[in-house]
């Protein structure tokens, strides 16, 4: 089991949290930056955010896996090709 | 926003007004540390009201961590009320302890302020030097206040027991164009601890949330500086607008042409001190 996976000294766990999110449906590569996790989505994944208890949801799941903050990133419709629709949510360093 | 509504709150914002009107009288002739926010505005406006324009000075500290709408809306506010005004140049970006950006910035921020604007005061027949630190502050991280404390300036607001919604009240009273602002800290508070406060990094700041309100947004903003990323901040209303995917666009090309390479929305919106709880400084 990697650090990563266990878990680091602070209690965050980007991994466990990326399960978590997968698992209430939105697909996004997750990219910790300290105490902030950046959801970097695919186009469903922001529709999905839009809704209040999902994203209610997604911030008690970040702060159960150590994360005090929470941010979308917005799509860049032209530039984009690292998150597809094929993509499960996965952990990116 | 929220004012004091029942009768029991109205009088208990009379009785603290009176009271700062009575501090006032005590201490004149008065300098204020003006910024033109919601709580020095009040200040300011409350003193030249009580001890006439001979009897109040508000003085400005410019710097490139002051944004420029800010200082215009001081201007206006001290033209409107007829409130006379001092501007100087403060230097705290020269000096390299509040450049690295430590947790406790705001004091070698204040410390360069005060120790300008103090002696501009006394210089001009004004002993009593106060800010528009209210009672909220006192349980907020602000090293900036020990700072004050060293150059004794009083922060009447504070000691008398103003709350941020007594001093919204007391403004929508008074006619300030304030009592609805939202709160404005210096721009620096805008980038993680431990990241450089440049004068560049500042500008991209005021452009990007410059931006934003030319977009129409309203209510609290922060345009939080995360190196090449931008991650936004807003009011619950305006979260739940600019998660809308059509409107996704016109935010981002925003911050971009503001010099930020990628843009984020903040799930949990607005929160006043959010770089503290991300430092781990407050919880």
């Amino acid at each position: 089991m990697t650090e990563s996976e266990r878990g680091d000294r602070t209690g965050r766990n980007a991994a466990a949290l990326a399960a978590a999110i997968t698992e209430l449906g939105v697909e996004c590569v997750l990219e910790a930056r300290g105490g902030l996790v950046l959801l970097v989505p695919v186009a469903t994944s922001v529709e999905k955010l839009q809704d209040e208890d999902t994203r209610r949801a997604v911030l008690a799941l970040a702060r159960q896996h150590g994360f005090t903050h929470v941010a979308l990133e917005l799509p860049n419709e032209r530039r984009d090709d690292r998150a597809t629709d094929d993509d499960a949510s996965v952990l990116r360093d | 926003m929220n004012i004091p509504s029942t009768s029991a709150a109205a009088a208990e914002l009379e009785h603290r007004e009176l009271a700062l009107r009575e501090w006032l009288a005590a201490h004149a002739p008065v300098a204020i540390g003006y910024s033109g926010g919601v709580d020095s505005a009040y200040l300011a406006v409350e003193a030249r009201k009580t001890l006439g324009a001979s009897g109040v000075l508000a003085i400005i500290g410019r710097s490139a961590s002051y944004p420029e709408a800010q200082w215009a809306s001081a201007r206006a506010v001290a033209r409107e009320f007829d409130v006379p005004v001092l501007e100087l140049d403060t230097a705290e970006l020269d000096d390299p302890r509040y450049a690295a950006n430590p947790s406790n910035r705001c004091y070698f921020c204040k410390t360069e302020l005060w120790s300008k604007l103090v002696p501009a005061a006394q210089s001009r027949g004004f002993p009593t030097v106060a800010d528009g630190t209210n009672a909220d502050d006192l349980a907020d991280w602000r090293p900036g206040a020990q700072a004050a404390r060293e150059h004794h300036v009083r922060s009447p607001l504070a000691d008398l027991g103003f709350s941020k919604q007594d001093i919204r009240g007391a403004s929508r009273k008074l006619g300030l164009p304030t009592w609805q602002q939202p709160s404005s800290p210096c721009l620096s508070s805008r980038l993680p601890y431990g990241t450089g406060v440049t004068r560049e990094r500042l500008h991209r700041v005021e452009r990007a949330e410059a931006a934003l309100r030319e977009l129409g947004i309203a209510g609290d903003l922060r345009v939080r500086y995360h190196e090449e990323l931008a991650r936004v901040e807003l009011c619950a209303d305006e979260l739940t607008r600019w998660l809308e995917p059509t409107r996704h666009a016109a935010l981002r090309e925003a911050l971009l042409a503001a010099g930020f390479s990628r843009v984020a929305i903040d799930l949990r919106g607005f929160r006043s001190g959010s770089l503290n709880v991300l430092h781990g400084v407050v919880a």
